[in-house]
């Protein structure tokens, strides 16, 4: 079922509002369960959506009063139509036909007046909250773009996209429904009043009725409402169990364990079951009370009716208006209770997406470090430590001439993707101070991120750079299979670059860095994911064209550090050597085991992805040893 | 995912979910004649004013008696309708949820019974989605959907049957008038249906869209696109904002159009019946009922086509189920097992060939090709080779995880095919690559092995696998959590459970998939331990990623491009300079500085 926003009126089932209630659920953790001040709440909320859209509000508010005042007029029509129309015909055996003309006519008109007020209600009550939503949208995506690595990294992705997509329609969803919930009330009030003047006793008794059935509704909203979040937490939960289940297939199968792992499933699912034949009991009675009142209330309608009738204080034709209207006004009666209850979510949407706008930027720690032409990298005395105790890197001295290229080397958890993140200005230092050549700087990440689109635009990321270069930038990254591509340059990778293997997103992502021709290219254990001979390629490409460049990589292995003019040895965040990579090997013991445990790594016949799958691997397309 | 139900028609995929969920048949009968006298509520009212009108409401004089007698026996016609309304609702509600459970199960069988191919990462989202959002459709459908199909057409149909009672012109002016609307609903719906596909897949865009400018937070900022990506995300929000607006206002006809047809049906019917007049035999309260008729016979049409798009969604989302059932389970249970010989059990491997079950046209090729070796019982055994060389495949054949494609693997002499699965599980145990942790305690997860064994025997395991120093060190000895796949374990550590699971079966064929991940120095030194231990006295077949593992097998087993290229000893192999010497040889050349 997709986030089909449920068109909202007369026309559309509640149904559907029960609908778009789940998919909203499914976002919006339950309304906390406060109901003072409530309203003043609920206008504050309009108010904040509407700011900049109150005029296509305005014209939906306007097209459900259209509708409203038509509905009134319908009934009246409806009691000429038996007054005028039906009585002299079948009392008096004769009616002018320009009469019958006029009523139908006027029947008609009111009738096509009254669809007409819909179709513009609905269609600028739409314009409205998509508009709103799509401004929430941007602005929240504006912020997330604006805020620096260091506050991405206290946040989880599943939670920001959340607040852009999600959270952003559940804000606006209220005005869906809103104008038609104001055209309910005036339908209501313009109700009351022609009944009550048509007849004061009769219209009364009708108007009574109004909070009782809006009263059924309301309870059984939130009677249903509590049943459908258990039922959604129970699917939450079967869901993670089936993913579980399914994810370890392997282990099930070993073990035999086919027929265990579905009982245990079938438990679960049983659970699921349970609540929705709570749901289900609810619904049966209230879905028959919901049907049963009004036509309980037209009969009692009809019998008071037939009093007023006989005193004369009514025609026949106003009484069945009566009657008419009423049947009228059970769908806006029923639906009113589920448009108001999108509040809460709304209110819930929108409480997330300004936490995020005000959440204060956080200060931007490449502002910090200092650019200087031609010059060396530079971290002097550079402290940082996360969570304001855990000290990550203590002290550092690291000097990069221009042009040269340093390795940082270290035992896992030594700090040393925290050095790169330092200098790329993705880290703040609580002390020390940082300096970099200018010119554009390039990082590539131990994990590849591609974006979902061609190869072109995964190398540019929008930079004006000629196809030339950047297939001059992919040779040198040795991501010539790119050609090979149905598509060439222009192939389209999925999401997250699904279709190309752990090396080769790498070697994308290293074209990336090199089509910048940077002045300083930052390399975070980059070419581990590839296989040793296409990974040699690559250092000799980096180390014959990369002159200029001022690199700083973060390697393991041997055949990386040896590219190395200068190795930085980190130890618990601190530099324990620099030196050679022949000096630190005959120096530094400590050293000399660590390169060794790498080499013991690398002593693995097949360099293929961790998770070889079983797909058998197509020529030229798996990372093995066919480079 | 090959989808042999995709040119099943809606009523045949339907015939099918029933027939897979016969619940859903029995008693609907019952259930279709209790929604029919629950629509006799809705047509009380309109009787009563022909009735009141016509019998109570004189000339001069109004019966206020007979107009209460009516009322009274309306209310009780209504009321009575209302209890079968009820019965009916929760008869179909609570038998389509016994049908859902009853498919749930279906399916969390069959998908586990299917075969590790059928496993791979391409498929598992879709297994998964299978069991969630598709059986999910069909509960939407039948809380919302198949609800209004029920209650919406016998409403039709005791409508239409009373206004023809009435009088069979008027019904017929009524019905031909009416008619066209379904015409222009069935259009109107149609360019819906187009508008939200497109509305869809444009928001899907849009999620996707904000979840790179989000995830990619630190790879855009570092190469200043981040305002550029920001912009297309926000042209991708107003496009799709467009799209669901466009869609929108289609769907602000379908009432409307309702509307329009229901006053021009009751202008027709009134200038149809004033026409022909009393002496037709027509009266005025049949008129004024009518009236009402022809409004209650109008509503469910738009009704349904609010639910029509449901439907269909529900009517994919099953067709997509049935396809997942329609899948040939995994090597099937031999009619008539064959016990395994007891004590140490060697292996055949004869003339096997094995291809994956084809996606889409692209032949792939066989992955294995004419392997044949024979194991003898006690032997361990590396299997060597590059990616996509068949050597995992050939471990999985070994295990039954899945059946060669011709040839045959015996185990103790004994056919794999002809082994019962549970004895096959009870003496051959594979520990995978990338041992798979659930969520819970190291013991749950050992258990899982074997469920009848107590925490004791499970920790006298461990200490024979030389793990006890291990377990000491662990925060709350087995009792430890693992947190999602094992998440708190390091990956070493999630080895050591896999090993301490095999080992718990005690089995005579161990088949074990060498991590490729490194480890920390001293999990290193507590695996090859254990493993030792593990293998000791057992067939072994490894499917070694390391040439240390190689070094120190009995036999090395080199594959090259699904075939069989070399076999005897590591010393032997060197010798020959073939296939596995040129492998050293690399192996040397890349890791030397």
């Amino acid at each position: 079922m997709g986030a089909r926003p449920a068109p909202v009126g007369p026309g559309v089932t509640p149904v559907h509002l029960v609908e778009l209630l789940a998919v909203l659920a499914a976002a919006v953790p339950p309304p906390p369960e406060q109901r003072t001040g409530q309203l003043r709440g609920a206008a504050r909320l309009v108010r904040e959506l509407l700011r900049h859209h109150k005029r296509t509000f305005a014209i939906a508010v306007g097209g459900a009063s259209v509708f409203a005042g038509c509905t009134v007029a319908s009934s009246f029509v409806i009691g000429l139509v038996v007054d005028r129309v039906i009585e002299p015909r079948f009392a008096e055996g004769t009616v002018d036909a320009a009469t019958v003309a006029a009523v139908l006519g006027l029947l008609v008109l009111v009738g096509v007046v009254r669809a007409i007020g819909v179709v513009v209600r609905r269609t600028w009550a739409g314009r409205t909250n998509w508009g709103v939503s799509d401004r929430y949208t941007a602005e929240v995506v504006d912020r997330v773009v604006e805020q620096p690595a260091t506050w991405h990294r206290r946040q989880t992705t599943g939670d920001l996209i959340t607040r852009a997509g999600p959270d952003a329609e559940a804000a606006s969803a209220v005005l869906g429904p809103l104008p038609y919930a104001c055209g309910t009330v005036a339908l209501l009030v313009i109700s009351a009043v022609w009944l009550v003047v048509t007849d004061v006793v009769l219209g009364a008794a009708a108007v009574a009725v109004f909070p009782v059935l809006i009263g059924v509704n309301v309870v059984y909203q939130r009677r249903v409402e509590r049943y459908f979040h258990r039922a959604q937490e129970e699917i939450g939960k079967l869901s993670a169990a089936v993913h579980e289940s399914f994810d370890g297939v392997h282990v099930v199968k070993a073990f035999g364990a086919e027929r265990r792992e579905t009982e245990r499933l079938a438990v679960i699912a049983s659970r699921l079951r349970q609540e929705r034949m709570e749901t289900v009991r609810l619904r049966s009675v209230f879905e028959a009370l919901l049907d049963f009142v009004p036509s309980a209330v037209n009969i009692g309608l009809l019998v008071a009716g037939a009093y007023r009738v006989r005193s004369g204080d009514l025609t026949t034709g106003e009484l069945l208006g009566f009657v008419y209207l009423f049947t009228l006004l059970v769908l806006p009666l029923r639906i009113i209770g589920y448009a108001l209850s999108e509040m809460p979510h709304s209110q819930a949407g929108l409480a997330r997406i300004r936490a995020l706008l005000e959440d204060p930027l956080d200060p931007d720690p490449a502002s910090a470090i200092g650019r200087v032409e031609g010059g060396p990298v530079e971290l002097v005395g550079v402290e940082v430590s996360h969570d304001g105790d855990r000290v990550v890197l203590d002290d550092v001295e690291v000097r990069v001439a221009p042009g040269s290229t340093v390795v940082v080397v270290g035992p896992t958890g030594s700090g040393k993707t925290t050095v790169l993140d330092v200098i790329a200005g993705l880290v703040p230092v609580r002390s020390g101070t940082v300096r970099v050549p200018s010119g554009p700087v390039a990082m590539v990440f131990q994990e590849p991120f591609l974006l979902a689109g061609s190869i072109r635009e995964n190398v540019t990321l929008g930079a004006a750079v000629g196809d030339d270069e950047v297939a001059q930038a992919l040779a040198l990254a040795e991501a010539d299979f790119v050609h090979e591509l149905p598509d060439g340059l222009a192939t389209e990778i999925g999401e997250r670059g699904v279709g190309l293997s752990g090396g080769q997103r790498q070697r994308i992502a290293l074209a990336r860095a090199l089509v910048r021709r940077p002045s300083l290219l930052l390399l975070d254990d980059t070419t581990s994911a590839l296989d040793p001979s296409t990974e040699a390629k690559v250092l000799a490409n980096l180390r014959a064209n990369l002159t200029g460049t001022t690199v700083v990589a973060v390697a393991s292995r041997p055949s990386t550090i040896a590219l190395a003019d200068e190795v930085v040895y980190l130890v618990g965040g601190r530099v324990v050597a620099h030196g050679s990579h022949d000096e630190l090997m005959i120096a530094n013991a400590e050293y000399r085991e660590l390169i060794q445990a790498f080499e013991h790594d690398r002593a693995e016949l097949a360099d293929g992805p961790a998770d070889a799958p079983v797909t058998a691997v197509r020529p030229g397309q798996g990372e093995g040893w066919e480079a | 995912m090959t989808e042999p139900l995709s040119r099943w028609s809606t009523v045949e995929t339907i015939g099918r979910g029933v027939q897979e969920a016969p619940v859903l048949r029995s008693g609907f009968g019952i259930t279709l004649g209790l929604a029919m006298l629950g629509a006799a509520g809705r047509v009380s009212v309109p009787i009563l004013v022909q009735q009141a009108i016509d019998r109570g409401f004189g000339d001069d004089e109004v019966d206020v008696g007979l107009v209460w007698t009516l009322g009274i026996v309306a209310l009780l016609v209504t009321s009575f309708a209302s209890v079968c309304q009820r019965t009916a609702v929760k008869r179909l509600g609570v038998r389509s949820e016994e049908a859902l459970y009853a498919l749930r199960v279906r399916l969390f069988e069959h998908i586990h019974r299917l075969s590790i191919a059928d496993h791979n990462e391409e498929r598992k989202g879709a297994l998964v989605a299978r069991v969630t959002s598709d059986v999910e459709t069909l509960a939407m459908f039948f809380s919302w959907g198949a609800l209004a199909w029920l209650l919406e057409s016998t409403v039709m149909v005791v409508v239409a049957a009373v206004m023809l009672a009435y009088d069979w012109v008027l019904a017929l002016v009524a019905f031909v008038v009416a008619a066209p609307l379904v015409l222009v609903l069935q259009r109107v719906q149609r360019h819906l249906l187009r508008a939200y596909d497109r509305a869809r897949e444009d928001n899907a865009q849009v999620l996707t869209s904000i979840s790179e400018v989000v995830a990619g937070a630190e790879t855009l900022r570092t190469y200043g696109a981040g305002p550029r990506y920001a912009e297309s995300t926000k042209r991708l929000s107003r496009r799709r904002s467009r799209s669901f607006v466009r869609a929108g206002t289609i769907g602000a006809f379908l009432f409307p159009s309702g509307e329009v047809f229901s006053v021009l049906t009751v202008a027709a019917v009134v200038s149809v019946g004033v026409w022909r007049g009393p002496d037709s035999g027509l009266t005025a309260g049949a008129m004024i009922g009518f009236v009402f008729l022809t409004y209650r016979f109008l509503e469910p049409i738009a009704q349904f086509t609010e639910v029509i798009d449901q439907t269909q969604t529900a009517v994919a989302g099953l067709r997509r189920v049935l396809g997942v059932l329609e899948i040939p389970v995994g090597p099937p249970e031999p009619r008539r097992p064959v016990a395994l010989p007891v004590g140490h059990l060697g292996i055949d491997i004869e003339h096997v060939t094995f291809t994956y079950p084809s996606r889409g046209d692209d032949d792939e090729g066989p992955v294995l090709l004419d392997v044949t070796a024979h194991i003898p019982p006690g032997q361990q055994v590396a299997l060597v080779g590059e990616t996509g060389s068949g050597k995992t495949t050939l471990g999985r054949l070994v295990a039954r995880l899945a059946d060669p494609s011709s040839g045959v693997v015996r185990l103790g002499g004994v056919p794999l095919t002809s082994v019962a699965n549970d004895e096959l599980r009870a003496r051959l145990v594979v520990v995978p690559q990338e041992p798979f942790l659930f969520e819970g305690s190291i013991a749950a997860n050992l258990v899982f092995a074997r469920p009848m064994l107590s925490l004791d025997d499970v920790e006298a395991v461990v200490r024979d696998l030389g793990l006890g120093d291990w377990l000491e060190g662990l925060p709350e000895g087995l009792d430890t959590e693992v947190g999602q796949r094992g998440a708190n374990l390091s990956a070493g550590e999630r080895q050591l459970v896999a090993l301490v699971r095999a080992a718990l079966v005690d089995p005579d064929v161990l088949v074990l998939d060498e991590a490729t991940s490194s480890v920390d120095a001293l999990t290193e030194v507590r695996m090859s331990r254990a493993l030792d231990r593990l293998s000791a006295g057992r067939t072994t077949i490894a499917i070694a990623h390391r040439l240390s593992t190689a070094a120190r097998a009995d036999r090395v087993l080199v594959l090259e491009h699904g075939r069989l290229v070399e076999d005897g000893p590591h010393a032997d192999l060197l010798q020959r300079s073939g296939a596995y010497s040129r492998m050293y040889q690399a192996w040397v050349a890349a890791t030397s500085t």
